[in-house]
């Protein structure tokens, strides 16, 4: 059963072609609950800073909510073969929150609109690097739709930035989440 | 290898194993997602299941997620050696040929 060279180059071609997509699917499942726990957290943060901005350990409060909720997703669906928790999450985690306070601390947001809309672009940046270093395109996409509706609630609905980031942005995080487990 | 493996070598049993190895090492794929990744039907996809079961290259699971019947896939340590000794195998092919 002799193999031509046109028969194992269209083989191995096959194999990357679903190697690819076969890694790109786990990436989605397991970047999918993440979406979701992130989108209720938003729709909770921004709903609230809106609806009672006299609270101000509403994000303190849910960031730390979202953090445990994440540590939790991460520690459930991690690999079978892995014996404890993978604590590149937590260094990644660390990493996001000290680039934060240190660029907070150079430009300081001179209002909330400012601070609102900054964490949202970095995540949007975030979701599109692992799109396009991935070639996953759901994420490339929910990267783009992040960004747009941030900077289109920022700068064309600026009185209503919260409860757009709220509905809007929370939403679509929820619904990207949900998309991802569709593939 | 003289003779490319030929459990291996049918087509959707090379995308099924592809699929597999691209995963973390014993980690499972549910049936119906594999059924996706591959366009395989189910009949189809579950005769090919056996066969690389046979073989001892994957590990068929059989249970029920709440009420669900749930079957998961993995690929076993003969399977990825297997699968990486075809691979070499066709990579060789390639690569004799390109030499010329």
């Amino acid at each position: 059963m002799p193999i031509s060279t046109s028969e194992a180059q269209a083989a191995l071609s096959d194999i990357a072609k679903t190697s690819r997509a076969s890694a790109t699917t786990y990436g989605y499942r397991h970047a999918s609950p993440h979406l979701i726990v992130w989108g209720v957290i938003w729709a909770l943060g921004y709903g609230l800073s809106y609806l009672r901005p006299q609270y101000g350990a509403t994000w303190p409060v849910l960031v730390l909510i979202g953090t445990v909720a994440s540590f939790w997703v991460g520690w459930k669906s991690r690999p079978a073969q892995s014996k404890g928790y993978d604590w590149r999450y937590a260094a990644t985690a660390l990493a996001a929150l000290l680039f934060i306070t240190a660029i907070y601390a150079i430009m300081p947001p001179r209002t909330g609109l400012q601070a609102g809309a900054f964490f949202p672009i970095l995540i949007a940046l975030l979701y599109g690097l692992i799109g396009i270093w991935t070639r996953g395109t759901r994420m490339l996409i929910a990267g783009i739709a992040l960004a747009a509706l941030t900077l289109g609630g920022y700068f064309l609905l600026p009185q209503y930035f919260m409860p757009w980031m709220a509905v809007v942005g929370g939403g679509a995080l929820i619904l990207g989440g949900f998309w991802l487990r569709t593939v | 290898m003289e003779q490319p493996d030929a459990t291996i070598h049918q087509p959707l049993r090379l995308k099924i194993m592809a699929a597999l190895k691209a995963l973390p090492d014993r980690e499972q794929i549910e049936f119906v997602r594999l059924k996706s990744l591959v366009g395989a039907t189910e009949g189809n996809l579950g005769a090919h299941l056996s066969t690389l079961e046979q073989a001892g290259y994957i590990d068929v699971e059989k249970d029920f997620d709440g009420k669900k019947p749930r079957t998961r896939v993995r690929l076993a340590r003969s399977g990825r050696r297997a699968f990486d000794a075809y691979v070499e195998y066709l990579r060789e092919i390639v690569e004799a040929n390109g030499a010329r």
